[in-house]
């Protein structure tokens, strides 16, 4: 053998990163087509009558959300995990042959999940449970990937060198155990082929169908306090294990207060799994479970934004960092998306604003400042920081960068006024009365009110998509661009006019 | 004593019980401002700032693990 | 205690653990003690019925249509008395859905008939001028899987101990009794009863034609379903 200096390996990182990209595209155009599809219902025919049921919005509404979140989103924390999770324990994926195997047997898995999810959605086999559509075999499949990727993470640890853990790892640690919880009680189901008939008769129908083991109001409450957590472990935990790595070092600052890091976290852990019964407001579900749900909520602020400041804290005097460099732009905005949502989400939490809210598009809104703003813009930043040390070259276009920056931020500023203004008239006009104490609307006068804000809230979309193409682009020309020295490589990222 | 009764004394103590431990956890930290190791918390910053495989850890996990050791 | 923790990987993530498992310990668990009873009133899904439930979750109608009445005056007058919780004792899975794009379907077998069903599903603006629903024409050609739908019905009167077969109450003081096959031909053969029923009211000749055949369209079965839902 070489005496070879040891290295990082990124093999594993750099596969996840192409699926992030490829499946972010596939995610965010089935989004916009989606969005179109509101404002102009002649686009579900989009590919011809006999296409329609799967050109339809319904038939692709799962598909959006599910590839953003188990594609786009899982890509990237896992793409990440495989980078950072090196690095802050410095410790190589080369050094193990095991570690290897596991990771690459990771991506592979995954990517059966992926092809037979996207094709079991577009066949309409689904279980209706909002993020949880998958039907029982993928379900397995998705446990296994999810054991490897733990496996691998724990054995990754096991062999630190660095002793004590560091922030971002508890974040990834926290996102495992999260998502493990919650899918496998989510996804509890019975497979209807165990049924027997009274002469006798078993597998009957068509083998992939389950029904759910719990019935109305509990398969609610079960839902809920997953999707709703689901969204914590997904969206928010993995993120912020993202940005207390990539901002600090992209900019070269310590951390604000670690010890800020470290409390948010219990903090964070212990309330986010009380707020799930928000989603569950003036429904069927015990009161003291909707008015925990609220309470939670409000209080959710507390540690969300003691990470979000920590990290807005951590450019303190460092702000010229923020005009010069598009990927630190892309972190700020990022937090700050982070602290709008995390303060927006409380407020719809309160029962008299739920009230309006509820069922309206204004809900559409929050998730999307959140996924776009906060979760897309982060993923994107810790990409490009990546990307250079993956390839050892340099970001092949800083104006390219920059571009996308305004752009994508004008369209997500598009998205969220849109639906805010779209969900809070149509929220009004359901509830209107007249002077008789008569319905002042039919629910079809709430629908075609809404038509211009769809518009707009396509085209914010659009800009959005746009942009994440010109992040493929840029990404695909910096495999090609200049190369770097290591010594580049230690803080900012270098990058080409 | 029903399971709702049941449920509300377990979330009140439970509640009470991790306040008590997250104001420990403040006091913990901002008193002693350094862990057993005697490490300064806020130099965990450095795990993210030199991450570098050569980088010297924070703190190892023993002396002679040293990354060229570690090399078969 | 606590900078230990941060050095011990494996009671590290037990803590994180506990933590976060301690909600759902407390709000769910407890709550399954007690198995949802249903209301008075409320009776399981037929065969046909359930097929269209299915059709219904094919098609993710709960993308855009809650079925949650929430107790409001606005709501109670445009839907109908507000949801309880045992009115959903027999939903596997529940179908609240999270976005009204359409309007509430929890009671819309209360103020919509057969033949409003099929001319909307085919041509939504035609019937609702200014509707964004797309058309479903789909659902005039596939046939319904009843099969799956009668392999559920065996799971959850097996598992759940729905009561198939058994008399249910009614809020009126009587009773009823809702069928299942007790093999798959008589399964289909009671789903293609309560098919002929349906059809009887619709216009679209294919559709006859095809039951008058012994095959049942998806609208049937949805239709079925949207009639079941009071």
């Amino acid at each position: 053998m070489e005496n070879h200096p040891l290295e990082y390996d990124y093999t594993v990182a750099k596969m996840f990163m192409l699926t992030t990209i490829i499946l972010g595209i596939v995610g965010m155009l089935i989004g916009v087509i989606l969005a179109f599809q509101l404002a102009y219902p002649g686009l579900n025919l989009m590919l011809g009558e006999g296409l329609a049921e799967y050109t339809n919005f319904s038939r692709l509404r799962p598909l959006h959300t599910d590839a953003v979140v188990f594609g786009f989103t899982l890509s990237g924390i896992f793409a990440t995990w495989y980078y950072i999770g090196q690095r802050v324990l410095k410790v190589s994926m080369a050094e193990s042959k095991l570690l290897m195997f596991l990771g690459k047997l990771h991506f592979w898995l995954y990517l059966v999940v992926i092809v037979a999810a996207v094709v079991s959605l577009f066949m309409g086999i689904t279980s209706s449970k909002e993020y949880a559509e998958f039907e029982w075999p993928i379900d397995i499949l998705v446990v296994v990937v999810w054991v490897i990727f733990g496996a691998g993470m724990f054995g990754l640890i096991g062999i630190r060198r660095e002793k004590s853990l560091y922030i971002s790892v508890w974040y990834y640690i926290a996102t495992f155990l999260g998502i493990a919880m919650l899918y496998l009680f989510n996804n509890m189901a019975i497979p209807t082929m165990f049924g027997v008939s009274d002469i006798g008769e078993s597998g009957v129908g068509v083998w992939y169908h389950s029904v759910s083991m719990y019935a109305g109001t509990n398969d609610a409450l079960v839902q809920w306090w997953y999707g709703h957590n689901a969204v914590a472990f997904g969206f928010t935990v993995p993120i912020v294990a993202m940005i207390y790595y990539f901002l600090p070092k992209e900019s070269g600052q310590a951390i604000y207060s670690y010890k800020l890091s470290l409390l948010s976290f219990w903090a964070l852990m212990f309330l986010y799994l009380w707020a799930g019964g928000h989603h569950l407001l003036y429904s069927t579900v015990p009161d003291w479970l909707q008015t925990m749900g609220s309470i939670f909520s409000v209080i959710l602020i507390l540690p969300s934004w003691g990470s979000a400041i920590n990290m807005l804290l951590t450019m303190k005097g460092e702000w010229q960092q923020v005009a010069a460099s598009p990927l630190i732009k892309f972190m700020v905005l990022s937090s700050t998306f982070y602290m709008f949502s995390t303060l927006e989400g409380p407020i719809q939490a309160i029962k008299s604003v739920n009230a309006i809210a509820h069922f309206t598009d204004w809900i559409v809104g929050h998730v999307h400042d959140g996924t776009l703003g906060w979760v897309g813009f982060m993923i994107m930043a810790a990409l490009y920081h990546m990307a250079p040390r993956l390839f050892k070259r340099e970001i092949y276009s800083k104006s390219l960068m920059t571009a996308q920056f305004w752009i994508q931020t004008v369209g997500v500023v598009l998205y969220f006024t849109s639906m805010w203004i779209a969900g809070i008239t149509q929220g009004m006009m359901w509830r209107a009365h007249d002077e008789f104490g008569n319905l002042a609307y039919s629910f079809i006068d709430t629908v075609t009110v809404l038509h211009p804000y769809y518009v707009i809230r396509s085209v914010g979309g659009l800009l959005y998509l746009i942009g994440f193409f010109m992040f493929a682009y840029n990404i695909y020309k910096t495999m090609s661009a200049r190369k770097v020295e290591e010594s580049e490589l230690q803080n900012a990222t270098p990058m080409g006019a | 004593m029903d399971i709702a009764q049941l449920q509300a004394y377990g979330y009140f103590t439970l509640t009470i019980g991790l306040v008590l431990i997250l104001y420990g956890y403040i006091y913990h930290l901002y008193s002693k401002k350094k862990d057993v190791d005697g490490v300064d918390y806020e130099s965990y910053s450095n795990m993210a700032l030199k991450d570098d495989i050569d980088d010297t850890p924070v703190a190892s996990m023993s002396e002679d693990k040293a990354p060229k050791s570690a090399k078969k | 205690m606590f900078h230990w923790l941060e050095k011990h990987p494996f009671f590290f993530s037990v803590a994180v653990f506990l933590v976060i498992s301690f909600a759902g310990l407390v709000e769910i668990l407890p709550n399954f003690a007690q198995q949802s009873r249903p209301t008075i009133g409320t009776a399981p899904y037929s065969t046909l019925e359930l097929a269209g439930r299915h059709v219904y979750i094919k098609n993710s109608c709960n993308a855009c249509h809650s079925q949650l009445v929430r107790p409001f005056k606005s709501e109670t007058d445009r839907y109908g008395h507000y949801s309880l919780s045992g009115e959903y004792a027999y939903d596997r899975p529940f179908l609240w859905g999270s976005k009204r794009t359409g309007p509430d379907l929890m009671r819309v077998g209360n103020y919509r008939t057969t033949d409003w069903h099929e001319n909307h599903m085919k041509d939504p603006a035609s019937v609702v001028p200014g509707s964004i629903m797309p058309a479903y024409r789909w659902m005039y050609i596939n046939n319904t899987d009843i099969n799956t739908a009668f392999a559920e019905q065996l799971t959850i009167a097996q598992f759940f101990s729905v009561p198939y077969n058994k008399p249910v109450p009614m809020k009126d003081g009587s009773s009823i009794i809702v069928k299942m096959g007790g093999s798959v031909a008589e399964a289909n053969a009671l789903a293609l009863e309560e098919a002929k029923v349906i059809v009887a009211d619709m216009k679209d000749q294919d559709v006859k034609d095809a039951v008058a055949r012994g095959e049942i369209p998806e609208i049937v079965a949805i239709i079925a379903y949207m009639n079941s839902l009071k």
